[in-house]
Order: structure tokens, then C-alpha cells, then sequence
């Protein structure tokens, strides 16, 4: 083996940890753009398939997006967009998110006019374990939002409860309700925490 | 064949013991699986390579060191070369990238080969390494996500009518445990081969 002096692995680490910063910054600068291209792209295809535009390609999302999708000017400066559904009758988008069980959870909900009827839902998770809470991104949970109502007879906001054990099986109104994901128990409550959060700015 | 080794009777798994954690975590599915098992793979050739290439200058006091840095820097840049441009892999991916720099499997093969072999040789051993480790991967994620879920790369294979019968998905499948459960099943079934 052979010696090397204190002053050689010295220079040696401080050249090699040099480079290596220099080249991931060089990497990390030239692909900014694309990442966010990407990134942006994704919240598009999110919201539309929120709307009911399911499994649009890739080439065609911001076109699409651009035509259904615009931006509302509210006094709060709270996100939300003026979206024409699939079906050709018009929603409002509003972005929610939250906690799961490992990490962020989040979505889009597209209400009716009537500002109370769910037409449809996307949820998204960064880190939730597949299989579990990690359905709620999938289109049987999300599908099953559809028809619900956050406002019950009397306007009193009520936002959709995800109930454990099953909707049916508890007191809660079935057009307030959906079941929750079994063994996705933390997620299920960080999901209706999410919605009851995000959706009674609505009120 | 001498780099074939990894596949069978020197599988970093099984035999080696090596990679166990990220192989319960990703192993509930399919498609996470194989996606791992490319990473991990590219990542293994690639860092075996560049050790190899600079094994001649590396002071031995801080050779770890420099192993991690070299591992780190490329686990980042594949990183952000899939958020760039694979953005739905990247997506699956972005829980286990931690797990591929610490994997035992890259640094253990830094230090047995890389630091002592030519760099393409080092090269082909990081490949075998990488889908030997992906091999046992693939093997558990097929019958947990077959059984836990009742898919296979996400799409259905278990018919309706099967459910309707009584059949359940076993919910075990899905949770750490049985994929632990599983791989010490294969560790016994390779001992008792070997």
C-alpha cells in the first residue's frame, strides 16, 4: 500500500469534491428547465384528469389545459381556475393538500356550480406505502367522490367524510360520505383533514 | 462466465446478506422494483468504473470517503436526469434514491472489486451485481403484488369472478414483514441448493 502525505489528501479531497459540486451544478442549471416544464405539465394533467379528462397524452395537455382551464381572480389571491368539464358543463378547480402518513398529500377537487357538488377529484401522494394508503390515488377511490355534496340541506358546510368501515355501515349521510381505504387509516384522516381544510374556504 | 457469480451462488442477497433493507421497501410492487433494479444497476457499473478508473490515486485513509462522494454525486445525477427527462419514473422513484446511496450492495462492491480490478472489468461486475440484486427483487415484488394486490404492473391478472368466489387479497403481502419473510425463504431454498 502505498503512502501518501497529509498535504496530497487534502488538495486530493478538495479537488475531487470541487469537480463533483462543479459538474452536479452544471447539471442541475442546464436541466432547470425541463424539470419544470415537466413539473408544470403534471399539475395540468392533474387538474384535467380531475375534470374528467382521463389519460390525456402527453403533447396534448397544455393545449387542452389552455382551452378549458383559466385562472380566476379572487380577492383573497387563493389559487383556483375556471375549468369546462369533460362533459361540457363548467367547475371550479381548487387545490388541496395535507399530511398523509409519510409525507405530503395532495389533489385537485372540481366542484359544480352550485359550489357544493364534487364532479370529480385528484389526489396525489408523495410517499404513501403502495398498496395501502398509497390507493387514494387511485381512480376506484378518487371516482368514488363523484356526486358528493359539501353542503348539506341547510348550507351548512359539512365537507366529505371518509369514514372507516364504510359508509353505509355508519350515521353519516351517504352524499357526505365515502369509505375509506382499509389498512390506509392515517392517510384516509389526512385525506378528509385535507378536504375539510381546503374546501371550507369555500363557504 | 467468471462475472455471472452475482446471479447465483455469490447473489448479493441471499448470500451476501447485502441490500435487505431497500429490498423489503420496494419489493410491493412490480414496476418500483424493476425501476430499482435498473438504477441500482446503472448506478453500480457506473460508480465500479470511475472508483476502477482512479483506484491508483485514492489514499487508502480515505478511500470511503471518496467511495461515498463518487456513489453520491452520480445517485444525484441520475436523479436529475430522470426528473428532466423519465418524469413518471422519476416519480416512483423519488422515495428510494436515498436508498440507493446508502445500498451495501455499491459500496461493498466498491471495496472488494472496484479498488482492486481494472476498470472494465469493474464495469461488468457492477452490472452483474446490480441485476443479481434486481433478480431477487423482481422475484418477491411478483408474488407479493400477485397476491397482496392481485396485479401485476398495476394492471389486474386475478379475474372478478375469482373474488366473487371468496377469494381475498391477502393484505400480509403488501406490509415489510412478508417480504422478509419471503427473502429468507429464498436465502433457504439457495442454501439448501448450494
Amino acid at each position: 500500500m502505498k503512502n501518501f502525505s497529509n498535504r496530497y489528501i487534502f488538495l486530493y479531497i478538495t479537488v475531487l469534491v470541487v469537480i463533483i459540486a462543479f459538474l452536479l451544478s452544471l447539471a442541475t442549471i442546464t436541466l432547470q428547465p425541463y424539470q419544470k416544464a415537466n413539473r408544470e405539465t403534471e399539475k395540468m394533467r392533474q387538474i384535467l384528469t380531475a375534470a374528467g379528462y382521463k389519460e390525456v397524452p402527453k403533447s396534448e395537455v397544455q393545449p387542452l389545459f389552455e382551452k378549458v382551464c383559466q385562472k380566476r381572480e379572487t380577492p383573497s389571491n387563493k389559487e383556483s381556475y375556471d375549468i369546462v368539464c369533460f362533459d361540457q358543463s363548467s367547475g371550479i378547480v381548487i387545490p388541496v393538500n395535507g399530511k398523509g402518513l409519510w409525507g405530503p398529500i395532495w389533489g385537485y377537487v372540481v366542484l359544480a356550480d352550485d359550489h357544493s357538488t364534487i364532479k370529480g377529484v385528484f389526489f396525489a401522494h408523495k410517499s404513501e406505502t403502495p398498496g395501502l394508503g398509497g390507493e387514494i390515488s387511485t381512480e376506484k377511490f378518487c371516482s368514488s367522490f363523484e356526486g358528493k355534496k359539501i353542503f348539506d340541506e341547510n348550507g351548512q358546510f359539512v365537507s366529505v367524510k371518509v369514514v372507516k368501515g364504510g359508509v353505509l355501515n355508519s350515521t353519516i349521510n351517504p352524499i357526505h360520505g365515502v369509505d375509506a381505504i382499509s389498512g390506509g387509516t392515517v392517510t384516509s384522516q389526512g385525506v378528509e383533514e385535507m378536504l375539510y381544510r381546503c374546501l371550507k374556504e369555500e363557504e | 462466465m467468471k462475472y455471472l457469480g452475482p446471479l447465483n451462488k455469490e447473489n448479493p442477497i441471499l448470500v451476501q446478506t447485502l441490500g435487505v433493507c431497500s429490498a423489503l421497501a420496494v419489493t410491493a410492487q412490480l414496476k418500483p422494483a424493476v425501476v430499482m433494479m435498473l438504477s441500482v444497476t446503472v448506478v453500480c457499473a457506473c460508480a465500479n468504473f470511475i472508483i476502477s478508473l482512479i483506484r491508483n490515486t485514492i489514499p487508502p485513509r480515505i478511500r470511503i470517503i471518496v467511495q461515498l462522494l463518487i456513489a453520491a454525486a452520480l445517485v444525484i445525477l441520475v436523479d436529475q436526469v430522470l426528473q428532466a427527462f423519465f418524469y413518471d419514473i422519476s416519480k416512483m422513484l423519488s422515495v428510494f434514491v436515498g436508498l440507493i446511496i446508502t445500498n451495501c450492495i455499491l459500496m461493498g462492491r466498491l471495496e472488494a472489486f472496484a479498488l482492486s480490478h481494472p476498470p472494465i472489468p469493474s464495469f461488468f461486475d457492477g452490472i452483474f451485481n446490480g441485476l443479481g440484486y434486481g433478480l431477487v427483487l423482481v422475484v418477491v415484488a411478483v408474488f407479493r403484488e400477485l397476491l397482496g394486490s392481485g396485479s401485476l404492473w398495476n394492471y389486474p391478472v386475478i379475474p372478478e369472478s375469482v373474488y366473487q368466489a371468496g377469494y381475498m387479497n391477502n393484505g400480509l403481502m403488501i406490509l415489510p414483514p412478508m417480504a422478509l419473510i419471503m427473502i429468507g425463504g429464498l436465502i433457504w431454498i439457495q442454501k439448501s441448493k448450494s
